[in-house]
């Protein structure tokens, strides 16, 4: 089976949304913790399994002001580096 | 957690997080042991009684809800409960990690079993006072020092981070050289952490046998100073004689150097833990910390946590602590350590003074210096 491109969260991993915004993910499992700023929040919400990368990058750019160009590719990085650490996954193609 | 987000948090101190991180839950009353400077039973201000296993299970949800990371059970002695199994699933369920305070001697094969099964444990902290079990034993009990090292060793087999505490009283102060040398030689463990008896609970009817006096107290900081340095640093001490050496050594440098305020020197600051966590009694009541059990803030399944964590008037002034100056108590009038000084424990504070809002006279280093003591 295939890997779509469109992220899922790990359900296991918690979102504890800290002051001003940021956040931290933490797994339970492994007991690694990860730092977020409030982008990255709005990123891990949207990371459904439904919502292509392109689809969140979008809906980003349409909830912040001054989002950069680079945002896009900022996105994916932030998404494989949760994946590279277990905390999200890619959704498989359904049959 | 980065560098960066830890930074951030520590820069907005007066800021406090939605929900705490961890708590500290006494999980039960009861213990099989009555050590003689235990700072959980003689409390006149605790009701010593436990909860049913759905209450705790009700509550577990909740910190689930709220993202809880942590909870450490303790007690009394937490493995005396035959529910534990189906409370360890609930904390697994709601997505937290645990870990435990215990005297060791009640950790059989079937629990450990169970706990390395569920992923989830962060360490069993096991409290070990002595070398040998007349040392040990002379505090705690006959048959406790071999309950501890058969629960050390169940521990063990089943890969499960141990951590042992030793509390340094009286009866054991002569004895760190060897506790060192059994702990990290024969038990094999990576390291080990040291506190003192306090003057708290059973503590207080038994002071007069227990606590050191400062030749001891001065003896144990030479002794643990030597010890942790030869052991490449695999010694510690959030209090007792190793922090308290540690610290005092800083400040009388500081002292002599005419060196700045340290951060959050000059104030009644102390460990800061009211805005990380907060605690459980056995009987449900919650509490800013164990060491304040008598600041009762509210009870589980009846009150909301997260409302008393962001509203409590009691929690709010204890976290607003660290703006009351030392220079404001006649205990610290003249005292040339203050911009060096936190005030320490308000847990110890309450009762040695009757006061929460006071400086810890037992972390004093003036008071220390005055009656004999050196800094070391």
């Amino acid at each position: 089976m295939n890997q779509t491109d469109k992220p899922i969260a790990n359900p296991i991993v918690v979102l504890r949304e800290e002051f001003d915004d940021w956040a931290v993910l933490f797994n339970p499992d492994t007991a690694d913790a990860m730092g977020t700023n409030p982008v990255g929040v709005a990123v891990w919400k949207r990371m459904d399994g439904k919502r292509s990368l392109e689809d969140i990058a979008s809906e980003i750019r349409n909830s912040f002001e001054d989002t950069p160009d680079a945002a896009s590719k900022e996105i994916a990085d932030f998404v494989n580096t949760l994946a590279e650490n277990g905390f999200a996954g890619l959704e498989l193609e359904s049959k | 957690m980065p560098e960066e987000l830890k930074d951030k948090i520590e820069s907005t101190a007066s800021k406090v997080m939605r929900t705490p991180r961890s708590l500290d839950i006494e999980i039960t009353a009861r213990c099989n042991l009555r050590c003689r400077y235990c700072y959980f039973f003689n409390n006149p201000a605790v009701e010593y009684r436990d909860l049913p296993t759905d209450e705790w299970l009700k509550f577990f949800d909740e910190l689930g809800s709220l993202g809880v990371m942590n909870v450490t059970l303790a007690g009394g002695e937490p493995f005396i409960r035959k529910d534990l199994p189906i409370l360890l699933e609930g904390i697994a369920r709601n997505r937290m990690r645990f870990s435990f305070l215990s005297n060791g001697a009640l950790i059989d094969d079937e629990i450990a079993a169970f706990i390395a099964r569920t992923g989830r444990c962060e360490h069993v902290q096991v409290s070990v006072d002595g070398s040998c079990a007349e040392v040990h034993d002379s505090c705690r009990g006959q048959g406790s020092f071999d309950g501890a090292i058969r629960g050390i060793r169940t521990l063990q087999r089943h890969r499960i981070g141990v951590a042992v505490r030793v509390t340094i009283h009286r009866s054991n102060v002569n004895d760190l050289d060897n506790i060192a040398h059994f702990l990290l030689e024969e038990l094999g463990l990576p390291n080990f952490g040291t506190n003192s008896a306090g003057y708290m609970g059973t503590c207080c009817v038994n002071a007069d046998d227990l606590l050191l006096n400062i030749e001891e107290r001065k003896e144990a900081m030479v002794t643990l100073l030597r010890l942790t340095a030869n052991n490449n640093g695999r010694i510690s001490a959030d209090a007792g004689p190793l922090a308290d050496g540690r610290m005092w050594r800083r400040m009388e440098e500081a002292r002599v150097q005419n060196e700045p305020a340290f951060h959050n020197g000059g104030r009644l600051t102390a460990c800061g833990c009211p805005s990380n966590k907060i605690s459980v009694r056995a009987d449900g009541a919650i509490v800013p910390c164990n060491m304040l059990a008598h600041v009762k803030l509210g009870r589980i399944n009846h009150d909301s946590l997260a409302e008393i964590w962001k509203n409590s008037p009691a929690l709010n002034q204890l976290r607003n602590r660290y703006t009351i100056p030392l220079t404001g108590f006649e205990f610290c009038a003249g005292c040339s350590y203050i911009p060096y000084c936190t005030g320490n424990c308000p847990g110890l504070a309450y009762t040695l003074t009757g006061m929460v809002d006071h400086p810890s006279p037992d972390a004093c280093l003036r008071r220390f210096l005055e009656e004999g003591g050196a800094v070391v």
